[in-house]
């Protein structure tokens, strides 16, 4: 009875065991996968036209004639939407209509004082033209159907004028038949209604298809191109067709989201049936291809991450990964043996021991902040330098982080060495020192090789320390040890912080912690294939 | 054999760890080119007087020493005793084979390299030597790079004996070499001891009374950190002067 009972005791912790396991491995599994896949997603997607011309300006890659032949297809396809736009603007933009105006009374009078006339006839001239403009500026601004058509009726009175033909004033007259043949269809009342639709509008269309021909290339990198992914398209086109609103139904109940179709805002006008339009239209705009962007792991990133991939933030991880690990391999290394040799178990070895312990503990931010006052404004001028974050003054910082860490794995692993092995070596003469470094240092490396992972793990992932000692959210190749650097870490807290960015764009945030943990898991990899080699050379097979 | 001068004499050597008794007013002239055994009980201090000759007590720390034990004629708890030179003449072989984690090459090459020997050929002559020394080379000569914790225990206690030999010791400490062998690995270390005290003064310490009978020429018997008996190992085992060597030798202690 009582072996049944032990019997069965047994198989119960054995399945909790599997249990747990297998429970740790779903967690791990359901945290990892969608990031990773996510991640994935930057550097296989569907791309977009926009895509393929953002790649040719910016890293001069692709294939250049057929682009251009894909682009004057969608050119084709885009131009009414922007040449709809340009004239539905024109005409509700009261102000831009009274700028223009003006402007148009301003170079008749310069070309009136040129011309060789009488006075009288001058001042005549002069006054009607103002006269017609103040009419048509009250036309342009009024919402009153009657006024608006009284005073066109009056402006148009002049146009068969001999005096204004061939003159800069006709221009004035096509304007004002212009608008009188477009208002006939838009409600005045709504001009400004349509004013703050269409600028709302025009911004979506930019994000969605690029910047408007007719305008000025824009200055910054990201306003250039349109939606670059089909997904980002897609969500754009989304936010085109619809409108959101949150409204509150009852008091006291959440706010629930409402979309009504954008479309409405336009009802009547010229504006209206692009909506189907673009969206009919669709794939012959973008031209969506399954596109492999591998150089996401190589590019430079734009400011603000928005196009261009991570390879400055992987080189920086590196770099800054390594020099730390640099400065804490001997320091490390000497420590733990000062503490595992050399030590008899004092005071003062109990205090530093307490010291390393808490060391551990302190948040990482704290590092961060001691790095910047003693690394970087203290240490660095001491050695005359100038007092600026650097790779050297960020990994300075980490190191001294992930030093307890470090000390403690290699003082188990030295203090793990067989005493035989000290005996042996002693025996033959040898010094301590002798014996420390030829027989204890080589016995402990698999130790301290552990000790070297868990650091390197904890230095790659930093964003804290880093924060003020060296990171940069965008800029160019550290050239030396004196320069800044861009790092995954710091990169997708950028993203995260920034001003809606990381809404504008998620692949990239998710292609930064992929990658980041991809690059870990590798370093990781290689130190543990690495241990596992020492460990079986010193076993002997 | 007596007319010999001893190269190891101990004088009134007392040992202490902290306050406990290691050994206690040994008196004992060994001598060379021989094979002397110590035999007792556990706790007896045996192997603390074993250790004490070459000093590798030391790694111990809070220990007190009293009286003199000289080999040749030094003081080896002298001030101004150069540990490693002492350790070079005064080799060690352990309980339990220990050879370094490192290639069969580098750990008979150990102990010349230490001294400066850094010419391949120089290092390769040596290790051969020593390995033949050690009856080891027959067996090993063809793979010296081989990882030394590939050996078996035997083979490995012959390396030992091996990278001990490499530092050309006059005296070859042996601290109870064959307790975790076989009966043929103990045989073949039995018979190297044989064949080595014609070159060395080998200093054993047993538990295996067969084993003092069959390879020492005297024996010292030691019992709770005194030397209770000194004599020819013939004499110790079958004329014993003291009652307490005879008990302990049939069997009748411990």
């Amino acid at each position: 009875m009582r072996f049944i009972i032990r019997h069965i005791t047994d198989k119960i912790f054995t399945m909790l065991t599997v249990l747990s396991v297998i429970v740790l491995v779903a967690i791990l599994a359901v945290i990892l996968t969608p990031i990773l896949w996510k991640g994935f997603s930057a550097v296989v997607f569907t791309g977009t036209i926009e895509f393929r011309k953002m790649q040719l300006d910016l890293f001069n890659r692709g294939d250049i004639d057929k682009l251009n032949e894909e682009n004057a297809r969608s050119q084709l396809c885009r131009k009414k939407v922007y040449d709809t736009i340009n004239r539905f603007k024109q005409n509700i933009d009261a102000e831009t209509l009274c700028d223009k105006t003006a402007q148009i009374c301003r170079t008749f009078g310069k070309e009136l004082q040129r011309k060789d006339m009488p006075g009288t006839e001058y001042q005549q001239l002069r006054s009607l033209s103002r006269e017609i403009r103040d009419k048509l500026q009250i036309a342009f601004n009024s919402s009153d159907k009657k006024i608006v058509d009284e005073n066109l009726k009056d402006v148009l009175k002049y146009k068969a004028d001999i005096r204004f033909k061939d003159t800069s004033a006709a221009q004035l007259f096509a304007i004002a038949e212009n608008f009188a043949a477009d208002i006939k269809n838009i409600d005045l009342a709504k001009r400004q209604e349509y004013a703050d639709a269409l600028k709302e509008f025009e911004n979506i269309t930019v994000k969605l298809l690029g910047y408007n021909p007719s305008t000025p290339v824009p200055a910054l990198k990201m306003d250039r191109y349109g939606a670059t992914r089909l997904d980002l398209a897609q969500k754009n086109l989304n936010k085109l067709l619809w409108l959101e609103k949150w409204e509150q139904t009852s008091p006291g109940k959440p706010m629930v989201k409402i979309s009504t179709p954008r479309a409405q805002l336009f009802a009547g006008t010229e504006i209206e049936p692009l909506f189907d339009y673009i969206r009919d239209n669709f794939d012959e705009m973008f031209i969506p291809k399954r596109t492999f962007y591998w150089q996401y792991l190589i590019d430079d990133s734009t400011p603000g991450h928005y196009f261009g991939g991570v390879g400055p933030e992987i080189l920086g991880t590196l770099l800054l990964t390594l020099v730390s690990m640099v400065f804490v391999f001997p320091i490390g290394i000497i420590s733990a043996a000062y503490l595992a040799e050399c030590s008899s178990d004092n005071f003062i070895i109990k205090i530093i021991r307490m010291a390393i312990n808490t060391l551990a503990g302190v948040p990482s931010i704290v590092f961060g902040l001691f790095g910047l006052a003693f690394f970087v404004l203290y240490l660095i001028p001491l050695f005359g330098g100038a007092s600026k974050p650097c790779i050297l003054t960020a990994a300075l910082t980490l190191a001294v982080l992930t030093l307890p860490v470090m000390i403690r794995a290699s003082e188990e692993a030295i203090r793990s060495v067989p005493q035989s092995y000290k005996e042996a070596s002693l025996g033959l003469g040898a010094g301590k020192l002798r014996t420390f470094i030829c027989v204890v240092l080589p016995a402990a490396l698999p130790g301290i090789l552990t000790g070297i992972i868990l650091s390197i793990s904890r230095v790659a992932g930093e964003t804290a320390p880093i924060l003020f000692t060296g990171a940069i959210a965008f800029g160019p190749t550290p050239k030396n040890a004196f320069d800044p650097t861009c790092t995954l870490s710091y990169s997708s807290y950028d993203i995260a912080v920034g001003d809606r960015l990381a809404a504008l764009v998620p692949h990239n945030q998710y292609g930064m912690v992929a990658t980041l943990i991809t690059l870990i898991f590798c370093l990781n990899i290689a130190a543990i294939i690495m241990r596992a080699k020492i460990s079986r050379k010193l076993k002997g097979h | 054999m007596t007319d010999k001068k001893p190269i190891i004499k101990a004088d009134n050597f007392c040992f202490y760890y902290g306050t406990k008794i290691g050994v206690e007013n040994i008196s004992m002239e060994i001598y060379p080119k021989s094979v002397t055994a110590i035999i007792g009980p556990s706790g007896c201090g045996k192997s603390t007087f074993l250790r004490s000759i070459n000093r590798i007590n030391d790694l111990i720390g809070n220990t007190t020493n009293k009286g003199a034990l000289l080999v040749k004629s030094h003081n080896v708890y002298d001030k101004n005793t150069n540990l490693a030179n002492l350790r070079q003449q005064v080799g060690m072989v352990f309980q339990k084979a220990n050879p370094f984690p490192k290639s069969i090459f580098d750990n008979v090459a150990y102990g010349p390299r230490l001294q400066g020997i850094k010419k391949r050929s120089d290092l390769q002559r040596i290790v051969e030597e020593k390995l033949k020394a050690a009856a080891l080379w027959n067996e090993v000569k063809d793979d010296l790079t081989k990882s030394a914790l590939a050996l078996s225990g035997g083979q490995q206690q012959r390396l030992c004996i091996a990278r001990a030999l490499a530092t050309n010791p006059d005296i070859l400490l042996m601290d109870e070499p064959c307790s975790a062998l076989d009966p043929i690995a103990t045989g073949k270390i039995e018979d190297l001891i044989d064949k080595l005290q014609t070159d060395y003064t080998i200093v054993i310490v047993t538990h295996n009374m067969q084993q003092a009978a069959r390879v020492s020429k005297r024996a010292a018997f030691f019992c709770l950190g005194n030397l209770i008996e000194y004599d020819t190992t013939s004499t110790i085992f079958s004329n014993p002067s003291k009652k307490q060597t005879e008990d302990y030798i049939t069997g009748r202690f411990g």
